[in-house]
C-alpha cells in the first residue's frame, strides 16, 4: 500500500477529492509536459457497478502509461447527471476526466432536458473502452424457449407478458422498445432500480418474466443454469455463448445495441493532452489482464481509432436514442 | 456430514496466517469506520478495492466482509457513548444505550453489545454452514406483493418503538416517509421535491439525516443544557455484566439473532430493518415496555445481536445466487469480479475453499471483535470523562468528514447541518427521531412495491391476499394494529376520566 492510499484509508474518500482540486491552479502549465500530478477520473455510477468495474480494470494500466496515478473518484446520483456535472464543470487541464457511458452521455439529455449540463457541449470524447451486448433473458418458469416461441406467446396474450427494465431510462428498457416495435409486441413494462440486480432477482423468482440486461449482469446467473437467455444485441454470437443466436441473425439487424462505457474531458482541454490521453487509454484496453477480465464479465474492451472516430460514434449513439426515447415515451413531460 | 469436512475446510483455510492477518485487519479497520460516524463500509471497502487486487481472492473477500461486519459492530460504540450512532443499523442502540452510558453503565453497556454481537455471529455463522442454498430459495420466494406487506407490517410496528405519544410516533413516521419520497420516480423519472437541485435526484442518503438529527442535533441540545445537566455520571459501578445482567442478556439476543438472520436474507432491509424490528419485539414482550427508552438492557442485547446476525445472513443471497442484497454486497461481487470470479451457487462447487473460508472466517472475525473490543470497554467509557467542550467539537468535525465521504459531495454536509436543526427541534418538541428514520427507510420501499405488484397484477388488488407470505404479513399487521388501538382507546378513557375527576 502506497501512502496516497493509506491517507485515503485514513480519511476516506476526502483525500481523492482534495487532488482533482489543486488542479486549478495549475492550469497553465506546459501541455507538453502532462501530466505532472494524478489524474481524477469521475465515474458517475457506484462501486460495484458496471462502470465502476471497466474503470478499476483500467486504472493500473492507465497510471503506469501515464506516468501519474490515476484516482477514481465515484460521483453518484440522478441517473449519472450529478457526476457529469461535477466533470463538465471540471477545469480543462486533463486532470479532470470523465468515465461516461451511454446512459449518461447519449440517453439522459432527451430523457432529462433539463440538466445543467450538456454533454454534447461540455466535453471533448476522447476514445470509449468498454462494452457489452443486451441479453434477452427470461426466467426458467416462462414457458417460451426462443424468440420464436416467445413472439407467439406474447401474441396470444397482448397486454399480459411483463418485462421488467433497470429504470425507464435504461438502455435495457429502450433495447425492449425496439424489440416491441420490431414485433409489434404488446407487453406491461415494470420498472426497478437500483441497477440490474432487483429486476434479474425477480426474473430469477419468476415474479415478472423477461427482460433486456447487460449480458455483464446476466453472466452469473446463465452459467449458473438459473434463466433463459434467449438473444443477444449483437451482430454475431459471443465466442463465451455459442449457443445463443444474435438478434441481426434473428432478423432484426435494428436491435443491434451495446451499453458502451468510454473516457471524455471538458471542453477546452488541449490537443495534445487529449492525444497523450488517448493513446494511454489504447494501452490500457489492450492489457491482456485487463481483455480477459473484461470478457469473463461479459464484456470487451473497445479502444476507439481516434478521439475523432469516437465523437461520431456518440453522435450516431445520440441521435438513435433520441428518437428511442421519443418515441417509447420515457421522456417526462 | 458434507457440511462438516467442508466446515474444516474452511477453518483450514480461514486460519491460514495470512488469512487470519487479513481477517483481523478487516475487523480492526471496521470497528475503526464503525466508530467514526458517516464513514460507513461502502466508502472504506471502495477505497480498499484496488488494494486487495494483489491478494489471494479468498484473503480479499475475508478482509472486505471483516470491514462489513466490524462496522456494523463498531457502530454501536459511539451510538452508546455519545448518542452517535456510527452506522445507520445502530440507531435504534442509540435510544437505550445512551440512556444507560448516562446512568454510568456504559461499560455494561458496550459490554452487552459486544457479546449479544458475538452470539449473534456464531448462530449466523452456523445458519449460513448449513441453511444457506435453502434460504437463498426462500427469499427468491419473495416477490413484490409479499415485499410490500412486510414492509407495511413493520411501519405499523414502527409505532412500538416510541416510548412517548402515539400521535407523535405516527406524525414522526410520515414527516419520514415524506422525505423519503425525494428523488427520481422511478415509473415515471419526474423528479420529485428535487427543488431543481441535480443532487437530490435520488433522494437524501440515510446517514446524512441520521448523522444530522443524532450528532449534529444532540451536540446542539447538549450545549444548551448546563454543565451539571450534561454530565454524565461518573461513578463507574458495573464495568462487566454481573451474572443477573448475563442472564438478562441471553433471551434477548437470542431473539435478535433469529429475527435478525429471517430479514437479512432479504433484500432492501437488512440489518436497519433487523436493528428496528427486534427493538420493537422486544419492548412489546416485554413485562413493563416502560423501561424501555430509559435505559432497558434488552434494548441494546437485541438490536446489537440482529444487526450482525442480518449483515451475515446477507452473504446468504449474495453467495448462493449472486444476487447482492444491499451497496456493500454489490462491493463483495465487484470484488470477486476483480479476480475473475463470480458470485453464485457454481462458485461453492468451483472455490469450495472460498466459500467456506469466508464462512469460517466470519466467526473468527466475530471472536477478534470481542477479543479486540472487550479489553477497550474500559477505555471508551473513560472517553466520557474528556470534558464536553473538547468533546463537541471532535463530534461535530467527525459527522462532517462522515458525511462528506458518501458521495464526496460538500451539499451533504450543509444537508446534515440542517437536520441538526430539525434534530434539536424535535428533541425540544420530544418527538422521537428514530420513528422517522424508520419511515424514511420503509416509506420509499412500501411505493415502489406497491406500484410494481400492482404493475405485475395489471392493477388487480386482490394479489396482496392472494399470495400466501403476503397474505400471513398482512394478518399480522391487522394483529398488531389491535394491539396498538385496544389499550390507546381503554388508557384514553381512563385518562379522559381522570381529567374530569380532577
Amino acid at each position: 500500500m502506497n501512502r496516497r492510499q493509506a491517507i485515503g484509508l485514513l480519511l476516506g474518500t476526502a483525500s481523492a477529492a482534495g487532488f482533482g482540486h489543486v488542479s486549478g491552479a495549475v492550469a497553465a502549465e506546459d501541455p507538453s509536459k502532462y501530466p505532472t500530478q494524478p489524474v481524477r477520473v469521475i465515474v458517475p455510477f457506484a462501486p460495484g457497478g458496471a462502470s465502476d468495474f471497466a474503470m478499476r480494470l483500467l486504472q493500473a494500466p492507465m497510471s503506469q502509461a501515464l506516468g501519474q496515478q490515476v484516482i477514481i473518484e465515484n460521483r453518484t446520483g440522478a441517473a449519472g447527471n450529478v457526476g457529469m456535472d461535477v466533470a463538465g464543470r471540471g477545469a480543462p487541464d486533463g486532470y479532470t476526466v470523465f468515465f461516461g457511458n451511454v446512459g449518461t452521455v447519449s440517453i439522459n439529455p432527451t430523457l432529462y432536458p433539463d440538466m445543467s449540463v450538456k454533454p454534447d457541449k461540455a466535453f471533448i470524447p476522447v476514445s470509449n473502452a468498454s462494452e457489452t451486448p443486451s441479453a434477452l433473458i427470461c426466467s426458467m418458469k416462462f414457458p417460451p424457449n426462443n424468440v420464436k416461441e416467445l413472439i407467439e406467446y406474447v401474441k396470444a396474450r397482448p397486454g399480459k407478458v411483463n418485462f421488467a427494465s433497470p429504470g425507464s431510462g435504461s438502455v435495457d428498457r429502450l433495447e425492449m422498445e425496439l424489440f416491441r416495435k420490431a414485433t409489434g409486441l404488446d407487453m406491461n413494462h415494470v420498472p426497478y432500480k437500483g441497477g440490474a440486480g432487483p429486476a434479474v432477482a425477480d426474473i430469477l423468482g419468476g415474479h415478472v418474466e423477461l427482460m433486456f440486461v447487460t449480458l455483464a449482469a446476466a453472466m452469473p446467473h446463465v452459467k449458473a443454469n438459473r434463466i433463459k437467455i434467449l438473444a443477444l444485441s449483437s451482430k454475431e454470437r459471443s465466442p463465451i455463448l455459442p449457443d445463443v443466436p444474435s438478434v441481426a441473425e434473428l432478423g432484426y439487424p435494428e436491435l443491434v445495441a451495446t451499453s458502451w462505457q468510454g473516457f471524455l474531458v471538458p471542453t477546452g482541454t488541449p490537443r495534445p493532452i487529449v492525444d497523450k490521453l488517448f493513446q494511454a487509454i489504447v494501452k490500457a484496453a489492450s492489457d491482456p489482464t485487463v481483455k480477459q477480465r473484461l470478457i469473463d464479465g461479459g464484456s470487451t474492451a473497445s479502444a476507439s481509432e481516434s478521439p475523432e472516430a469516437y465523437k461520431a460514434f456518440i453522435e450516431k449513439e445520440t441521435a438513435r436514442w433520441t428518437v428511442v426515447v421519443k418515441e417509447s415515451g420515457a421522456v417526462p413531460d | 456430514m458434507d457440511v462438516l469436512s467442508n466446515l474444516a475446510l474452511g477453518f483450514s483455510v480461514a486460519l491460514e496466517p495470512i488469512n487470519l492477518l487479513y481477517a483481523f485487519l478487516g475487523v480492526l479497520l471496521g470497528t475503526a469506520i464503525g466508530v467514526l460516524p458517516g464513514l460507513g463500509p461502502v466508502a472504506t471497502i471502495s477505497i480498499l478495492l484496488p488494494v486487495t487486487f494483489t491478494l489471494q481472492p479468498q484473503s480479499a473477500i475475508i478482509m472486505l466482509a471483516g470491514i462489513y461486519y466490524g462496522a456494523a459492530y463498531g457502530g454501536s460504540t459511539t451510538a452508546i457513548l455519545v448518542n452517535l450512532p456510527g452506522e445507520s443499523s445502530s440507531v435504534v442502540t442509540t435510544i437505550d444505550g445512551y440512556q444507560m452510558a448516562r446512568q454510568g453503565k456504559a461499560g455494561l453497556a458496550l459490554a452487552t453489545a459486544a457479546l449479544s454481537s458475538f452470539m449473534a455471529g456464531t448462530i449466523a455463522t452456523f445458519i449460513i454452514a448449513f441453511a444457506a442454498p435453502v434460504l437463498a430459495e426462500f427469499a427468491l420466494d419473495f416477490g413484490p406483493a409479499d415485499y410490500f406487506s412486510l414492509m407495511v407490517f413493520g411501519l405499523v410496528a414502527a409505532v412500538i418503538l416510541a416510548h412517548g405519544s402515539v400521535v407523535k410516533a405516527i406524525g414522526m413516521i410520515l414527516v419520514g416517509v415524506l422525505l423519503g419520497t425525494m428523488g427520481i420516480d422511478v415509473n415515471s423519472s419526474l423528479p420529485r421535491f428535487t427543488f431543481g437541485v441535480p443532487q437530490f435526484g435520488d433522494g437524501i442518503d440515510f446517514a446524512v439525516i441520521a448523522m444530522g438529527i443524532f450528532g449534529i442535533g444532540e451536540t446542539i441540545s447538549n450545549l444548551g443544557r448546563t454543565e451539571g445537566e450534561r454530565e454524565f455520571v461518573k461513578d463507574y459501578k458495573g464495568l462487566w455484566p454481573s451474572p443477573r445482567d448475563l442472564k438478562a442478556i441471553v433471551k434477548p439476543a437470542l431473539r435478535g439473532t433469529f429475527l435478525g438472520a429471517a430479514l437479512g436474507i432479504l433484500p432492501g432491509g437488512g440489518p436497519v430493518l433487523a436493528s428496528f424490528s427486534a427493538y420493537a419485539l422486544e419492548k412489546k414482550i416485554a413485562k413493563d415496555p416502560s423501561r424501555f427508552g430509559r435505559g432497558a438492557i434488552e434494548g441494546v442485547a437485541s438490536p446489537e445481536a440482529a444487526n450482525n446476525s442480518a449483515s451475515q445472513t446477507a452473504f446468504i443471497p449474495l453467495l448462493t445466487l449472486g444476487l447482492p442484497a444491499s451497496p456493500v454486497m454489490a462491493l463483495m461481487v465487484g470484488a470477486l469480479m476483480m479476480h475473475g470470479l463470480y458470485a453464485g451457487p457454481q462458485l461453492i462447487a468451483e472455490k469450495p475453499e472460498l466459500f467456506w473460508g469466508l464462512v469460517a472466517s466470519m466467526w473468527i472475525g466475530n471472536f477478534l471483535l470481542v477479543v479486540l473490543n472487550l479489553p477497550l470497554v474500559g477505555f471508551w467509557a473513560r472517553l466520557l470523562t474528556v470534558p464536553y467542550r473538547l468533546l463537541y467539537p471532535s463530534i461535530l468535525l467527525i459527522c462532517c468528514i462522515g458525511v462528506f465521504s458518501i458521495r464526496n459531495d460538500a451539499l451533504d454536509v450543509i444537508v446534515a447541518s440542517v437536520f441538526g436543526l430539525v434534530g434539536y427541534v424535535l428533541t425540544r418538541l420530544q418527538c422521537e427521531p428514530a420513528p422517522l428514520l424508520l419511515g424514511f427507510i420503509l416509506g420509499p420501499l412500501i411505493e415502489e412495491n406497491l406500484r410494481r405488484a400492482l404493475l405485475i397484477s395489471h392493477g388487480s388488488p386482490s394479489v396482496f391476499v392472494e399470495r400466501p407470505i403476503s397474505l400471513v404479513f398482512l394478518i399480522l399487521t391487522a394483529l398488531v394494529v389491535l394491539v396498538l388501538v385496544l389499550p390507546a382507546i381503554r388508557s384514553g378513557r381512563e385518562k379522559v376520566f381522570a381529567e374530569e375527576a380532577n
